[in-house]
């Protein structure tokens, strides 16, 4: 407190600083302008990352104390459930006043010293202040609001998907989890760059350790590695980009940093983009980088679709719903900076639309259903992108908001199966699955996440966010290129997602399980032990007496619970792009700022909306078609279907689309290998000249010594007196040297 | 009650300490192992005790410039003289030299069997010195301790070490002193040359400080590089490293540990009070070939640990990794860089000690450090696997744990330390560039340095996914700790027990409490290093005679600096 008296006249001078050339704060003019009341909140509010943050530490003395009990999901699910209600209430206040700036609820100083250059100086010239405290407005409301809430149910389900491990991994894997929700949420409520940063690779060790949750798996240890590295490499780009932010602005705090940015976001609103300095360009750039790594962009895609080694509540919760949409969340916040740079939205527009479409050809080709909706992720993100690089971040946020809920009701639903049938998850090896006894809501709620991705018209909220992506695509001139990609993308989507569906859920009766049924169960991180005995009643189609498991009642409620969600959320993205709950909570933020007018467009003649609108439905129906026609229509059996027939016809692409195009290949030929096999050399120089030179220099001295050897009465002795020698002899020579006056 | 007070607020009290325990050691018979034992622990403990003492009347909040100076006049005649003092960076070193004291004699309990009085003897003499090292403020008394840290580690490796612990203990003294000789020499030159112009002779570092900063550039870069032929073999820097991987992997653990947690800081500690104090403008000329080496350093130390089979080696390259973060903190010549740095040295002791210290209970187990030999540990040793995993991501600089902050700022400092930009802000070409200030690195060495970054995540992941990670996989097929030699059987749990874990708590605690809140240590660090940062802004403003012949000077020096001035110098320079 005292330190922030000692500051108040900087802050103050700084503040009237900006108001000289920042008339209106970032975010949306009419809303925020300067001058406006910042929002007051109770001191509470900072509260919420604490609760999952107890949960981690309730967890970690759960394992401590070898409970062997189903408590920590207790304990995480009652916790994370007050963190919802914490984030209701933060929302609650925020939009009760309107048109007040963001609130900054401090909790502690982390970073937080100053210095000066000049001895005399009585006012600090530096400062570099990176708090624990947050930052509260819309838009880190709405992501708060689906992050815990999600983050609940999903703790839910994991109770009973995870309780195979109770005794063993249970405390661990509930501890990343609540970990996670922490990290999260320092993510999404920082107040500054750094703070976000922490969040930002906080996720990302949480990510680390639940990909390896099977540790002794090495399919999983390598895919918890690749994704760590993978997100290094982007967070190079975000922390240069942390960095030249505050050499730019002096500061990493929002509420300081966004006046400035003002600034030259109406130079951009007003075309004088060449007025804004190159640096300042750079930045959003270099958070594009972060970005991309964080949410699996391309080139930096690869890591995601390996990440499923993971538990699946993990999946649907770190790798679908949250953590993967924190670059599209730097973006959103940072949008106004984004505007001054000439280039970051192109970036990340046409990041997001290559990724989409290549995401989508991958995930046509899988036959792992997990996969395939892993791809859908990848390829929903890049619509994300897409987005918020074609001036849509309404469309961007709302995408962002409903993939949440459809995406890990998915997931979860994949989970289901992956739980029943002992880890199979290859789609010839089952069918039928909704005529199967306590399997109806898994198949019914299966299909509604399906008809959200696929973008089912008016129906599900998936096809009004996505729509007004498509839409915002076309709306600029520049960019209608990519709304065709994304009208592609939709078709092919559409068809993936139904391909799973029409496959696993519908048609003949058929499975098989997986190979955990398999598994020895000595391996009890991973073994089914608990109830493998069960498999009383044969219903005859394997060997091994197999008997599926249909999930419990924790399963089923939040599956349930999800489907009705992503009908809810059509409501807070029907009117999109203008109006809606959604559009609402961005443009009061500072992802609202205006963007520069754009040369209007047309598409195939219509405004750009209601046709995109049109195709968009076209593009939807005709791959739920496709996929009818080719995987249900006729079918007979599980492994084989008409689709089968066309592949041929197709030459070399289906064998390129299953293999992920190579990618992963060509990064280890042209990256890994080369590095490895630099490294290889490096040490071995390292050993041969490095050192080699140092030896040869040691020769001399032992040669001219070899005459004294006989001397020597013990090693130590003899250092000691050549330690004393020396050291006479240096000072001698530099004393004789130095009273000679020169050099 | 005032005398007692005296002794305990005075800093040769923490020298003498173990010292004198050191004594007592080789008073007892050979067979009183309990007794070494306590004594060790006691002759550890009691400076840690005396440490908090002192520590609870330090100025945390701005830092104190020389606490509790102390100064006896040893040789009046040859101005030596027995003088201490303490500023915050003294104090932070002294106090990580303290904390791993009683770790390395409790690390040793079981791994050490056989001649316990020499060991304890020299462990206890070696923490002696390295205290008086950070402790002294004159320099001959400064270099007898830096010289003497040697012969205590020497025997350690020499008669403690494994296999290949001879070649490794003559190379490590031989390699180390050598280079410090030459330093010596740097240092003799300076008191000469104050003995030339004030005919007095001293060896007070602030005294010397005055007249090291006014010699001609030519001079400072004479005394530079040898002041950097003995520092940059300690830190170690790229290309005189090799001694380290050998010494670190023969060493016993408790050495590994004080090498990796202490020893190499007074490497970095001498480029700091040494180099940047006495030569400031030779290290503005030659910053960015600083640099260069500290990043290389990085890049290629960093690559070379990811090929590595055997653990403790891959953990001593990434000392020399690491410490490239802090010298590039360093060159960076501003108060993040430097207070980053200081920061680095801190918390490369903690988390690197601890990985020495956890290598060192598996190497007790299975009596390997091969990677191909063993894997899959968490499966046996869970607690254990925790630690490793806590202290990898110490070590990986994972923000909300210690190394974080001081890396960022080493490359924060890199990357603001750019005067071009800092002139350009100053004259307000280029609108806001508050951020910049005056130096001679910049961006292009943060990014690069930033690649380092990727590169330990691989080493480190590798390492975890080898030895924590994948299948269980344990030495010569058996299950525990299966080891032939009789002594540890029965004495080692199979995971940590309580003494082990015992150690590794308070390393873990203090990562946390620095990654979380460095705020106190950051004001702290602020007054010593804006303090550097501002002699050599001082001397990038006024900048020394080059030490060519004189039209050539006059054409140099400011008008405001007549060479004779300089030349001559008594209340100029650094006189703050």
């Amino acid at each position: 407190m005292t330190d922030l008296l000692s500051h108040l006249p900087l802050l103050l001078a700084q503040a009237g600083e900006h108001a000289a050339h920042a008339p209106a704060a970032a975010g949306d003019a009419a809303h925020a302008a300067l001058g406006a009341p910042r929002g007051v909140l109770p001191a509470w509010a900072g509260s919420l990352p604490l609760f999952p943050l107890l949960a981690c530490v309730l967890c970690t003395l759960c394992a401590i104390f070898r409970v062997k009990t189903k408590l920590p999901a207790a304990i995480t699910v009652a916790l994370l459930a007050l963190s919802f209600v914490v984030a209701f209430l933060n929302y609650q206040n925020t939009m009760a006043h309107p048109g007040a700036q963001a609130a900054v609820v401090p909790l502690f100083d982390w970073i937080n010293f100053d210095w000066a250059l000049a001895h005399n100086q009585t006012t600090p010239a530096h400062v570099l202040v990176a708090n624990f405290s947050f930052y509260i407005d819309p838009l880190t409301c709405l992501w708060m609001l689906f992050v815990t809430g999600l983050a609940t149910l999903i703790a839910l389900y994991a109770s009973e998907y995870m309780s195979h491990d109770v005794g063993a991994g249970y405390c661990r894997f509930f501890m990343a989890f609540n970990l996670f929700v922490f990290s999260m949420a320092c993510l999404v409520m920082g107040d500054n760059l750094l703070l976000l940063f922490l969040g930002w690779e906080g996720v990302g060790l949480c990510s680390y350790l639940l990909i390896g949750y099977f540790y002794q798996r090495p399919s999983a240890v390598a895919a918890g590695k690749k994704a760590f590295i993978m997100n290094r490499i982007g967070d190079l780009g975000l922390s240069m980009g942390i960095m030249l932010t505050y050499v730019q602005f002096g500061t990493l705090e929002y509420d300081k940093l966004f006046p400035q940015v003002a600034g030259y976001w109406h130079l951009a609103v007003e075309h004088r983009l060449a007025e804004v300095p190159f640096l300042i360009q750079l930045i959003p750039v270099l958070f594009t980088v972060g970005a991309f790594g964080k949410s699996a962009q391309f080139p930096l895609y690869v890591w995601l679709p390996d990440a499923m080694e993971g538990p699946t509540p993990v999946s649907a919760l770190i790798h679908a719903a949250t953590m993967v949409t924190a670059g599209v969340y730097l973006v959103a916040r940072f949008f106004p900076l984004y505007l001054c740079s000439a280039w970051a939205l192109d970036i990340v527009a046409w990041g997001g639309a290559i990724t989409a479409l290549l995401a989508a050809t991958i995930g046509m080709a899988q036959f792992d259903i997990k996969r395939i909706m892993a791809y859908s992720t990848v390829s929903q993100l890049g619509y994300m992108f897409c987005g918020l690089g074609v001036y849509g971040a309404t469309g961007g946020v709302g995408h962002v908001f409903t993939h949440a809920f459809f995406k890990a009701l998915l997931f979860l639903a994949c989970g289901a199966v992956m739980h029943g049938f002992a880890g199979q998850l290859d789609l010839r090896k089952l069918s039928g699955l909704g005529k199967m006894p306590g399997w109806k809501i898994v198949s019914w709620t299966m299909l509604v996440g399906c008809l959200n991705l696929a973008g089912f018209p008016i129906i599900t909220s998936g096809f009004f966010s996505k729509d007004s992506i498509v839409g915002g695509a076309f709306a600029n001139a520049h960019t209608q290129a990519i709304g065709w990609i994304l009208l592609i993308t939709a078709g092919l989507t559409a068809y993936y997602t139904f391909r799973v569906y029409f496959r696993v859920f519908v048609g003949p009766k058929h499975y098989e399980p997986g190979d955990e049924l398999h598994a020895s169960h000595d391996d009890h991180a991973h073994g089914h032990g608990d109830h493998a005995p069960e498999t009383a009643a044969d219903h005859g189609h394997d060997a091994h007496d197999f008997h599926p498991h249909a999930p419990g009642w924790a399963i089923n409620l939040v599956l349930s619970v999800l489907a009705i969600g992503t009908f809810l959320a059509i409501w807070t993205v029907y009117q999109l792009p203008k109006d809606g709950w959604v559009a609402h909570m961005v443009n009061t933020s500072t992802a609202g700022a205006a963007t520069p007018e754009v040369e209007e467009a047309h598409f195939l003649g219509m405004d750009p909306h209601h046709g995109a609108l049109i195709a968009s439905i076209v593009m939807a129906i005709g791959g739920i078609v496709a996929a009818w026609w080719l995987h249900l229509a006729g079918r007979t059996t599980a492994a084989t279907s008409r689709a089968d027939g066309l592949i041929p016809a197709l030459g070399p692409i289906p064998n390129l689309a299953q293999h992920k195009w190579y990618v992963d290949e060509i990064y280890d030929f042209l990256i890994v290998k080369p590095l490895w096999f630099l490294s290889h050399i490096l040490y071995f120089a390292d050993k041969l000249l490095v050192d080699g030179l140092v030896n040869a220099f040691g020769f001399m001295p032992r040669a001219a010594g070899g005459m004294v050897r006989r001397q020597q009465t013990g090693v130590l002795h003899d250092y000691a007196v050549s330690m004393a020698a020396g050291i006479t002899l240096v000072v001698l020579v530099v004393v004789i040297i130095s009273s000679g006056g020169h050099f | 009650m005032g005398m007692l007070h005296d002794i305990i607020y005075s800093l040769p009290l923490g020298i003498v300490l173990p010292l004198f325990f050191a004594l007592l050691i080789c008073g007892c018979r050979p067979g009183q192992g309990k007794l070494i034992r306590a004594l060790a622990l006691a002759g550890t403990l009691i400076p840690c005790v005396w440490y908090l003492f002192i520590a609870g009347t330090f100025t945390w909040d701005h830092g104190d410039a020389d606490y509790l100076k102390l100064t006896y006049h040893w040789f009046p005649a040859a101005g030596i003289s027995l003088s201490f003092g303490a500023d915050t960076i003294s104090m932070l070193l002294v106090g990580l030299t303290v904390l791993l004291g009683p770790i390395c004699v409790l690390a040793s309990y079981t791994a050490i069997t056989e001649r316990l009085r020499t060991y304890y003897a020299w462990l206890l003499i070696l923490q002696g010195a390295m205290t008086g090292v950070f402790l002294a403020r004159d320099l001959i008394l400064f270099y007898t301790f830096f010289e003497f840290t040697l012969v205590p580690l020497y025997i350690l490796i020499n008669l403690y070490g494994s296999t290949n612990r001879r070649a490794a203990a003559t190379k490590f003294f031989l390699y180390t002193f050598t280079g410090s000789l030459i330093t010596l020499a740097g240092l003799v030159y300076v008191a000469v040359k104050h003995h030339a112009g004030h005919h007095a002779w001293t060896f007070d570092f602030h005294a010397l400080e005055a007249t090291a900063r006014s010699m001609t550039l030519r001079e400072q870069t004479w005394v530079f590089w040898a002041l950097l032929a003995g520092f940059a073999i300690k830190v170690p820097l790229f290309p005189v490293h090799t001694w380290l991987p050998l010494a670190h992997t023969e060493a016993p653990t408790a050495g590994s540990v004080i090498l990796a947690g202490v020893l190499l800081k007074l490497g970095t500690y001498g480029i700091f009070r040494f180099a940047l104090g006495f030569v400031p403008a030779a290290c503005i000329h030659f910053a960015p070939t600083l640099a260069v080496l500290s990043i290389i350093g990085i890049i290629y130390a960093g690559l070379i640990c990811w090929v590595q089979t055997d653990v403790k080696k891959l953990v001593a390259y990434s000392s020399v990794s690491h410490l490239g973060f802090c010298v590039l903190g360093l060159f960076a010549l501003n108060s993040v860089g430097l207070s980053g740095s200081v920061l680095y040295m801190i918390n490369h002791g903690l988390s690197t000690g601890a990985l020495f210290l956890l290598i060192g209970m598996i190497y007790e187990r299975y009596h390997t450090r091969s990677l191909k030999e063993m894997g899959g540990l968490a499966r046996a040793m869970p607690i254990w696997a925790s630690f490793m995993v806590f202290f990898t991501m110490a070590s990986v600089g994972l923000p909300g744990l210690n190394g974080f902050v001081s890396e960022f700022m080493c490359m924060f400092g890199a990357f603001q330390s750019d005067s071009h930009r800092w002139a350009a802000a100053q004259a307000g070409h280029t609108g806001l560039l508050s951020g910049a200030t005056p130096g001679e690195l910049g961006p292009w060495f943060a990014l690069a340095a930033g690649t380092g970054v990727i590169v330990t995540a691989m080493y480190l992941l590798y390492m975890l996914g080898k030895i924590v990670w994948g299948p269980l996989h344990e030495p010569g097929g058996s299950h525990g700790h299966g080891h032939d030699d009789g002594h540890a059987r029965g004495v080692l749990p199979k995971d940590l027990g309580a003494r082990e874990i015992g150690i590794l708590l308070p390393l873990a605690a203090l990562c946390l409490a620095l990654g979380l809140y460095p705020t106190p240590i950051l004001r702290a660090l602020e007054p010593s290093t804006s303090a550097v940062a501002r002699v050599i802004q001082h001397s990038r403003e006024n900048p020394p005679p080059s030490g060519v012949p004189a039209e050539s000077v006059a054409s140099i020096a400011p008008a405001d600096h007549p060479a004779s001035d300089i030349a001559h110098p008594t209340s100029e320079g650094g006189s703050r």
